[in-house]
């Protein structure tokens, strides 16, 4: 009786596959958790953990369909070992299913979902800002990219007081000329006296230079610490959009953040770059 | 294999396509015992740049006609506690020893007889890899069987092979009998 049924049963459950009743649970439970599936040789005990929840989600699932179809085990055995159900378009059909009883079946559809969500995550970056952060291109990432900014702040104050001195130099050497057949012991006082006095004009530009100078400098950290800011919170955006349940959380200190980031940036690199030779390869 | 699943994910394993038998064998033991490199050496893979397995490792190997499902299971003092939960469907146990870490051979035991004593794994046949013969100061793998007590082994096929993981001597001899061992059962 069952075989004669296989036809109708078979159509049904692959209807049952393509619906939403299953799509959604199913696609959501991945999509929830896939971001801890790398492409590491290694496995975590954690995927082990969830391919059990998935296993529970899947027999739940189809057990409910069938009990409101009225399709029993042996049906739905016979259903989908026809020959049918061999057909390459089909299998790909039942691959979710079969990923309950193959581990590294699952697996791979895990590390494949989490490939496609950071890929997905990355072109929302593209649209929104008209190109990918510099460490999602080349080589230097976030943290690199921030000392780099940090260093030519450095530099400019560095160039700024090293102005500041040759100038301070300059004029000492100036009023040693002058002071030059006076005495060559000449205190503090007049010194200063004379400096009021002889350069009043000079001395006012000489401040005014450094302060306009500094006021850009301000305006450039500020200008930098923004953009800082803006790089954070887009890194935070991305992890939000593709770890949903991040495993560190409250980062402990900041250098070791760093170091951490650093590695999953440039895993997350690797991926994409993986699976865009995959893609195009395909 | 299998029986102890119930309901509709044991009818989902029946799906599976393959012709081929799929033998599910987990590989435990010790720390530092050498299981890593044991089923990497089963794989014929480089066994140089091993470290101490945190999760878990998978390898398939085709052999007498068989398609050996390998579960290296780190054994580590912490994740001892997971292996539990890979024994469910297990065809055969692998239980490695390192032969040149005396010290440790009490607890290496107390281990194996735990394991032995899982509901899992009643009646399940189990192979010890007496490990790192290469080693000078490797016990011979007779001694090693007397401090585990394998004669006292009566509700099993068990079996003790003397092998070095690195230069791969004796793990063959190991596998021909994993496929004797599940062919012969397969007939019965």
């Amino acid at each position: 009786m069952a075989e004669d049924d296989s036809e109708w049963v078979l159509e049904s459950i692959v209807g049952f596959l393509g619906s939403p009743e299953w799509v959604i649970p199913v696609t959501d439970f991945m999509e929830n958790k896939c971001t801890v599936f790398d492409d590491e040789e290694e496995n975590k005990l954690s995927y082990t953990e969830i391919h059990q929840q998935y296993k529970n989600l899947v027999e739940k699932l189809l057990e409910n369909y069938m009990q409101e179809v009225g399709i029993n085990e042996q049906q739905f055995l016979y259903a989908c070992t026809s020959p049918f159900a061999k057909s390459k378009t089909l299998q790909i059909v039942f691959q979710p299913v079969l990923a309950t009883d193959d581990f590294q079946m699952f697996r791979s559809l895990m590390v494949q979902k989490n490939m496609e969500l950071q890929l997905q995550a990355l072109r929302v970056m593209k649209e929104r800002n008209g190109e990918l952060p510099e460490c999602l291109t080349h080589g230097a990432d976030v943290m690199t990219e921030l000392q780099q900014q940090e260093m030519k702040i450095l530099h400019q104050v560095l160039q700024k007081s090293k102005e500041e001195y040759e100038e301070e130099m300059s004029f000492r050497m100036l009023l040693d000329e002058e002071n030059g057949s006076t005495s060559s012991s000449s205190s503090d006082k007049p010194f200063r006296e004379k400096q009021a006095s002889t350069s009043s004009q000079q001395d006012s530009t000489a401040k005014e230079l450094p302060e306009s100078e500094q006021d850009q400098l301000q305006q450039r950290a500020t200008y930098l610490r923004q953009q800082r800011d803006r790089l954070h919170a887009l890194k935070k955006e991305q992890q939000k959009s593709s770890y949903n349940s991040p495993p560190e959380e409250a980062p402990s200190s900041p250098t070791e953040i760093s170091a951490e980031e650093k590695k999953r940036l440039q895993k997350r690199k690797h991926l994409a770059e993986k699976l865009k030779e995959e893609v195009i390869k395909k | 294999m299998g029986e102890a699943q119930k309901g509709l994910l044991s009818v989902v394993e029946k799906l599976k396509g393959t012709t081929e038998q799929e033998v599910r064998i987990v590989l435990l033991g010790l720390d530092n015992a050498g299981k890593t490199t044991l089923l990497k050496s089963l794989a014929s893979e480089d066994v140089n740049t091993i470290t101490p397995t945190q999760g878990f490792n998978i390898k398939s190997v085709a052999s007498h006609g068989m398609k050996l499902n390998v579960w290296d299971i780190g054994g580590q003092r912490k994740i001892r506690a997971f292996w539990k939960k890979y024994l469910e469907n297990t065809d055969l146990l692998i239980y490695v020893i390192d032969s040149a870490d005396k010290k440790r051979f009490e607890e290496t035991g107390l281990e194996l007889s735990e394991l032995i004593d899982e509901e899992n794994l009643k009646g399940v046949p189990v192979l010890i890899f007496a490990n790192k013969q290469d080693l000078a100061t490797a016990s011979p793998a007779s001694e090693i069987a007397e401090g585990l007590n394998l004669h006292t082994y009566r509700d099993r096929e068990w079996q003790i092979q003397a092998c070095s993981a690195v230069s791969g001597e004796g793990v063959q001899d190991g596998m021909n009998w994993i496929c004797n061992n599940i062919a012969n059962r397969k007939k019965k």
